[in-house]
């Protein structure tokens, strides 16, 4: 998920934060060229990724904290003049917050953004004090979230009963929304799922009830577009009320005929 | 949320307001203003495979009126070869909307029609109440004594009552629309919303149709009744008697002709689509029970961005009515000079803006130092306006009818203007608290009418009074507010003065006339104050000029408005008109002149209409395109006058070829 990201703390007066975005020809030792040009240059390397572009190429985006008095620009022309370089590109992270070789930052498929875990449940705060149906909303916001990661899932690798609960807790892990521990049966549809150090629930302070709402949403989107039916999950138990971890319940949807609402809230008319 | 209307439709008892690609955004009944009932109706296509809503971008639209009605046509194409014709009308005699969906495609499809709508009855979403009545297929969304019900033809084959937004979400209509297929729940309480379906096979190229009827009632029983008959009527028959029903109601305007403009392209033809569809359009911001008029379609009812706009301003409405009296409709000032005379404070002033019915609406001026003065200026000048052109008994009548409340407006303006400029108040803009040009010129015309009502009951003494006051309002803002750049201050704001420039001095001419041309020292003021305005508040638009409120406006962006860009061009065409031919050394230059400079700011405001020609408060500035409040009353009678001026300098010039 942190492709080429990456996120500094401190500050050092002495040196710069410098990413470059070096294109290289995929010969036998190319890249040890390349490091040890690095090396020689005491170039301190903070960070680096290496993506495969094509057979003959690659691409080495690496961070470096370089003394104030280099050049960016000269040290980007030194390291174009290797012989396996095509080509460099170069940015500096002035203010040392986050930095991004390639902007935009994209989160499963599409456009993804950095945000404290506060300022999110600020927005999910502010709903639950102002807005009627603030809990609906919440759900029916992460359903479309949930949907749309299955299918982006689904869309660039096999998902099955084998690996669509690792799916998911991977990309919780990843964002830093939570840790999961799902299970559920794929023929009754029925299961629950564990958060563990929810960023909802963390945040949120203390509650009389749940209040991640939103992932309940997300967890019925992402399952019902794997099983491709209808599924609803709701948080019984949360970290905010004082638990130890948050627990959503998953069951099959209730479709058809009359009262669906009262036979999954139990109660009696 | 804020959605601005690019097309509006309706009868007396409804308005309807859509979007460009036919979605619903305002359902009003009974009122203009209340109650609003929908929050979403929107027709969408399953494909076998995946949804396509007829409002998403995928879609491109075309749309427009049918000429001289106000029947809409809708026509969306998809990049996939899926195309819909939209065909929209309300019956002129129940609050029916009637749509007609033909959906064609290149490509087989093997699908399902559905008609989505999240209905707020009641103006709520609290405490709503829906049930779908299978055995006559009727989907009805209920709350008190609103009922909104959908019916078609063919009948719906499947449908949901489902929570709007619920964490029970599979119940959602619109989630339960996904899978191409409806559960067929039958009823349910709170925040919901409905769908109604149709199997939709086409073969490639292949067309089916839909008709959905949206009625409003105000009962269970009349509202079955009401969807009954008209289900049995065919669209023809509905389609032609509503068709009728506009054409006879514009049949009745002052006719235009428009000799002589042949110099500019199009522009004939244009200005009598133009001067249709404002008629068409006021119509529908009337309330017929009560004559009063919406400024616009509310589109902002939570007051996120300003303040709102469905409520009725006496100062827009006396401009609208004389508007529509010049054009042929007298009755319109008829009816809301009654309104005028309930609505009336205790003190004689009239209140910043009314609900429709009368009710004083939400407000921001409840003191005498934040009132605006020049709302009760501008009513009793219109009054006077409109009995100078009855006759006979009826103008008897109307005089009888109205002279204690012209006797209260006229001794309230004297109370708040003992010392010639009136006290301090808010401004016609609503921002400033001050003393304006704009509203002592208002007091000025108020006041003179008020005198010669006065005359006209034999009351000459009140007259003498009245009119002397008039003068010493009109010389005090010549004394304390002109200035020696060539034009009227904005106003007195904070006990100083504010040389901003401001559209709204016009008013000083047009429409008040405290300044007049036939004397030449105020025609040289006129003329100065013109090219102040031109020199200072031009925006470049739409291939021309805009003129924009004040400078260093700051509301929505400060773009230019269509009702201060009319203001000149109405300025230019009434002084072509009113130049005293002796006067001038180079009268028919300077007549050609103010008369195509004037056309220039017109065109601009047309083409800053939406492509169904409605004029909108404002356009952006980036764009060109309308913006804000989507149709503005208040534009859409400036602009009759500019065209019927417009028609009178052509007459005029042609007779004139004529005889030379």
């Amino acid at each position: 998920m942190v492709r080429d990201l990456f996120t500094f703390a401190g500050f050092n007066e002495n040196t710069q934060i410098v990413w470059f975005k070096i294109i290289y020809s995929k010969e036998p030792g190319s890249l040890s060229l390349i490091t040890d040009f690095l090396e020689a240059e005491n170039a301190f390397i903070m960070f680096a990724h290496l993506d495969n572009l094509t057979q003959k190429a690659g691409e080495y985006s690496v961070f470096l904290e370089l003394k104030t008095d280099v050049d960016p620009e000269e040290f980007a022309r030194n390291i174009k003049d290797l012989n396996v370089v095509s080509e460099v590109e170069y940015g500096i992270s002035k203010y040392r917050m986050i930095t991004s070789v390639d902007f935009p930052l994209y989160v499963v498929g599409v456009r993804g953004v950095i945000a404290r875990a506060l300022t999110i449940v600020d927005i999910i705060k502010t709903l639950f004090q102002n807005a009627p149906h603030a809990e609906g909303l919440l759900t029916i916001s992460g359903l479309k979230g949930g949907i749309h990661s299955a299918k982006y899932f689904k869309s660039i690798m096999p998902l099955d009963d084998s690996n669509y609960g690792s799916v998911i807790a991977e990309l919780f892990r990843g964002v830093g929304w939570g840790i999961l521990e799902i299970e559920c049966d794929p023929k009754t549809y029925e299961g629950k799922v564990i958060v563990k150090d929810s960023f909802i629930a963390d945040m949120y302070g203390a509650a009389d009830q749940p209040v991640c709402a939103f992932m309940s949403g997300y967890f019925a989107g992402y399952l019902t577009e794997y099983f491709g039916k209808a599924i609803s999950v709701r948080e019984v138990s949360c970290k905010a009320t004082g638990k130890k971890f948050c627990e959503h319940i998953i069951s099959l949807a209730p479709s058809g005929g009359t009262g669906q609402e009262y036979q999954v809230r139990g109660d009696t008319r | 949320m804020i959605r601005q209307p690019n097309v509006i439709l309706g009868n007396d008892e409804l308005l309807v307001t859509m979007g460009k690609k036919g979605d619903l955004l305002g359902f009003f009944y009974p009122r203009r203003d209340h109650a609003q009932h929908v929050d979403e109706s929107v027709a969408c296509i399953h494909t076998g495979e995946k949804l396509l809503w007829t409002n998403d971008s995928d879609w491109h639209s075309i749309q427009n009126y049918i000429e001289d009605t106000n029947i809409v046509s809708t026509k969306l194409y998809h990049d996939s070869g899926i195309r819909i014709s939209i065909l929209d009308l309300v019956h002129p005699d129940v609050p029916v909307l009637i749509r007609r969906f033909k959906v064609q495609s290149q490509k087989k499809i093997s699908g399902k029609f559905f008609y989505y709508s999240n209905f707020n009855v009641g103006e709520t979403s609290n405490k709503n109440s829906g049930f779908c009545d299978s055995d006559v297929r009727l989907l009805v969304q209920y709350r008190q004594n609103y009922y909104i019900g959908i019916q078609s033809l063919p009948e719906f084959a499947e449908w949901q009552i489902g929570k709007a937004m619920d964490t029970i979400w599979w119940t959602n209509s619109k989630y339960d629309m996904e899978d191409g297929k409806l559960q067929r729940n039958n009823e349910d309480i709170g925040n919901i919303n409905n769908a109604a379906g149709w199997d939709l096979e086409l073969e490639a190229n292949g067309a089916n149709e839909f008709v959905i009827l949206i009625g409003a009632a105000s009962s269970r029983s009349l509202l079955y009744k009401r969807m009954n008959e008209l289900s049995k009527m065919s669209l023809e028959h509905i389609f032609e008697k509503t068709r009728e029903y506009w054409v006879m109601w514009l049949s009745k305007k002052k006719v235009l002709k428009m000799p002589g403009l042949e110099g500019y392209e199009n522009l004939r033809q244009e200005l009598f689509s133009a001067y249709n569809r404002s008629l068409l359009t006021l119509y529908l911001l009337q309330d017929r029970e009560y004559g009063s008029f919406v400024a616009a379609p509310e589109f902002d009812a939570n007051f996120e961005k300003c303040g709102g706009y469905g409520f009725c301003w006496n100062r827009d409405t006396a401009e609208i009515v004389l508007a529509l009296k010049h054009s042929g409709y007298p009755e319109y000032c008829d009816m809301f000079f009654k309104w005028s005379i309930g609505t009336q404070l205790h003190d004689g002033s009239w209140f910043q803006r009314y609900w429709l019915n009368g009710d004083i609406a939400p407000s921001w001026g409840n003191f005498d130092y934040s009132t605006q003065i020049d709302q009760t200026g501008s009513t009793l000048y219109a009054m006077d306006i409109y009995y100078r052109i009855l006759e006979g008994l009826k103008k008897v009548e109307f005089l009888d009818g109205v002279w204690i409340s012209v006797l209260r407006a006229a001794e309230y303006l004297m109370k708040r203007t003992k010392s010639g400029l009136h006290e301090s108040c808010t401004d016609l803009w609503e921002t400033y608290h001050g003393i304006f040009t704009y509203t002592n010129a208002s007091i000025y015309a108020g006041l003179i009418g008020a005198s010669h009502l006065a005359e006209e009951n034999g009351e000459d003494g009140m007259a003498r009074r009245w009119r002397k006051r008039a003068e010493f309002v009109k010389q005090a803002t010549i004394d304390r507010l002109w200035l020696q750049e060539g034009y009227f201050a904005k106003g007195i704001i904070n006990d100083k003065l504010d040389k901003t420039v401001d559209a709204s001095i016009l008013s000083a001419y047009i429409p008040f006339g405290m300044l007049s041309p036939k004397d030449a020292v105020e025609k040289d003021m006129i003329q100065f104050m013109i090219e102040n305005i031109r020199k200072k508040l031009s925006v470049p638009v739409n291939q021309s000029y805009g003129i924009k409120r004040y400078e260093n406006d700051s509301y929505i962006e400060g773009n230019p408005w269509a009702v201060t860009t009319l203001w000149l061009s109405e300025a230019m065409f009434s002084l072509a008109l009113d130049l005293p031919r002796e006067a001038e050394e180079r009268y028919d230059e300077t007549v050609d002149k103010l008369t195509s400079e004037g056309i220039k700011y017109l065109k601009c405001v047309l083409a800053g209409a939406t492509s169904t020609g409605l004029l909108p408060e404002q356009m952006d500035k980036s764009t060109g395109k309308p913006a804000w409040a989507i149709p503005l009353g208040w534009s859409e009678s400036l602009m009759l006058d500019n065209i019927l001026l417009l028609d009178k300098i052509c007459a005029r010039k042609a007779g004139s070829e004529e005889q030379s």
